[in-house]
């Protein structure tokens, strides 16, 4: 958590409209939002500074957002993970569990439900 | 006796004027050249014998058909033709008849040229065995009927010949191929819409993105304009305020215009949706460029063959197939200048689809669920006289005892659901059609590589007979 108590989401996709639209829906959710294009730069923010929360996309070059999750989970174990995908393939959820998602959200994506969803997963004691 | 040969008609016609010749034995190639060169050998009042001819001088002639030959002829399914060394009908059947579309005293006689003269001339099979006296079996060929119309066939042709060894003509059957390549296409699109079935799931995560957005900024965008509306009515009431001209209900009017704005940071509202709107726009027209392409890809092309960019199709096809594979592989393309080549450009899309979906695939089957990535090559270049396209990758590659399957039709190694096991065998008759080849390296663990060579100039290949 930030000083001024915001709670910080590191939001990851390698699609740099979504992660303009994500930010316009999150504007007034409280949230500080930082953004990457790659699991490399993402990777740096996790080592330069703690981070509550992480929404990352499924697919992405190279690399799934589950690979990223579990790298991410051995770099801060406490931050939130979640995942967000636009890919019709069921990704099972032995898996999700096992790697601890707490949420999965597929594009596009419910504005209202977007938001709950967070709120649900990164503030469960206020819901 | 004294016995000269000579191998040049015309040699042989100056040493007859020349010198006593007794008997001129003369052994062309039956035809009109052979008729003209014994007419002027005969002018020059020597006694002629032509090889191949019978004792009593009369030349060898097809027979005429006997007792039980009729029964066999009338009841066969395939048409028949027996035709002599001018290339003269003899005898038909009845599905001949059919086919040819004429009765048979219409045909008896005639030039069989006037319906088998093929297209291009290499396909005219009875000419050349007649010219070769070799078999060929299975060829596929055209006929041209007197209205015009065309008739694709298959077609045997044997030559005939007597005890003596003497070709006296050509015997030979076929069938109406119009239905069976009416099917044939039918299986090529269902093959097609198997494959786009696979497409589809990429494509809708192409799809999905955009739409996304799109979707996240529309809801946002109405979230501005009430936020806009609200800051408008403020500035409504100060417009009225002022024009009351009642100076402390406009001040208040004016302290609450402020704090609106402030609220609803209408600087950045007014920005930000100009973003939004360009983002989204954007996004629209991307979305706009996929279908339009999978759109394309589901045409089928014109009957006739076009000139076009091979390097366009590869790259093409390359870009509707990349979403579903991009997060496990690295694609490198290698393209080289080539020339336009006479093809139909959906069915080579087709062939360079499947071979990249089944790269992908024996990538995702060797490396899928670890955190490795694989790498597909595309290459393209002249090679003499061909444009050679490869599709190489690094994925689980053939086992040795089904390289030599893998084109044969309903083969496959998928699990059921994923292919069809017409892929490949799709692709081989496609790349037949284009008069080129398809070839395959492949290591087992170590990946395959497929070559297509296309033919630069328009052809078939000739079939495996000739």
């Amino acid at each position: 958590m930030v000083p001024d108590g915001r709670l910080s989401l590191l939001v990851v996709d390698d699609e740099p409209r979504i992660l303009s639209a994500l930010c316009r829906t999150l504007r007034r959710e409280g949230y500080e939002v930082l953004t990457s294009e790659t699991v490399e730069g993402a990777l740096r923010v996790l080592d330069a500074r703690p981070i509550d929360a992480i929404l990352s996309d499924q697919r992405m070059p190279g690399t799934s957002g589950m690979q990223f999750l579990a790298e991410a989970a051995r770099r801060q174990p406490d931050a939130i993970r979640m995942l967000i995908t636009g890919w019709t393939e069921e990704i099972p959820a032995s898996q999700l569990e096992q790697l601890g998602v707490r949420a999965l959200i597929t594009k596009p994506w419910d504005d209202a439900k977007l938001k709950a969803t967070l709120r649900r997963a990164l503030r469960p004691e206020a819901c | 006796m004294h016995i000269v040969s000579i191998d040049d008609p015309e040699r042989a016609l100056a040493r007859c004027r020349e010198a006593a010749v007794e008997l001129v034995i003369v052994d062309l190639e039956p035809g009109a050249e052979r008729e003209r060169w014994l007419e002027a050998l005969r002018r020059e009042g020597r006694p002629v014998l032509v090889a191949g001819a019978q004792a009593d001088g009369t030349p060898r002639r097809l027979r005429e058909p006997g007792p039980y030959d009729d029964e066999i002829l009338q009841n066969m399914n395939s048409a028949l033709l027996v035709i002599d060394t001018d290339a003269c009908i003899t005898a038909c059947n009845p599905p001949a008849e059919l086919i040819l579309g004429e009765r048979a005293d219409a045909l008896r006689g005639r030039s069989v040229r006037r319906w088998f003269a093929g297209d291009p001339p290499g396909e005219d099979w009875v000419a050349r065995t007649l010219a070769q006296g070799v078999r060929f079996r299975g060829a596929e060929s055209t006929i041209t009927r007197s209205d015009g119309t065309r008739v694709p066939i298959g077609i045997s042709c044997a030559p005939i010949v007597d005890s003596d060894g003497v070709r006296l003509g050509v015997v030979a059957t076929f069938q109406d191929l119009t239905e069976i390549k009416q099917l044939q296409r039918q299986v090529l699109q269902a093959e097609k819409m198997a494959s786009i079935g696979q497409l589809a799931a990429g494509v809708a995560h192409e799809i999905n993105n955009p739409m996304g957005f799109i979707h996240a900024n529309l809801f946002q965008m109405a979230e501005y304009v009430g936020d806009l509306r609200r800051v408008f009515s403020a500035v409504d009431e100060l417009r009225k305020a002022v024009a009351r001209g009642d100076t402390a209900e406009a001040r208040e009017a004016a302290g609450r215009l402020d704090a609106t704005a402030e609220e609803t940071q209408v600087d950045f509202l007014l920005s930000d949706l100009a973003k939004a709107i360009r983002e989204s726009q954007e996004g629209s027209e991307r979305i706009r460029h996929i279908v339009q392409d999978l759109r394309e890809f589901s045409h089928t092309d014109t009957g006739e063959r076009v000139l076009a960019d091979v390097n366009q199709c590869l790259d093409s096809t390359a870009t509707i197939v990349w979403p579903m594979m991009k997060h496990l592989v690295v694609l490198e393309k290698e393209f080289h200048q080539l020339p336009s080549v006479p093809c139909f450009p959906m069915q080579l899309k087709q062939v360079f689809m499947n071979l990249l979906v089944n790269a992908f695939q024996s990538i995702e089957e060797k490396i899928g669920g670890s955190s490795e990535t694989g790498r597909i090559q595309l290459r393209t270049e002249v090679r003499g006289e061909f444009v050679v396209v490869s599709v190489s990758d690094s994925g689980a590659g053939i086992a040795p005892e089904n390289l030599a399957r893998i084109f044969d039709p309903f083969f496959t190694t998928k699990k059921v659901g994923v292919g069809t096991g017409l892929g490949l065998s799709t692709c081989y008759s496609i790349v037949r059609r284009h008069g080129g080849t398809i070839t395959v390296e492949s290591q087992l663990g170590r990946g395959s590589s497929f070559e297509v060579l296309l033919r630069i100039e328009a052809g078939e290949t000739p079939d495996d007979g000739a």
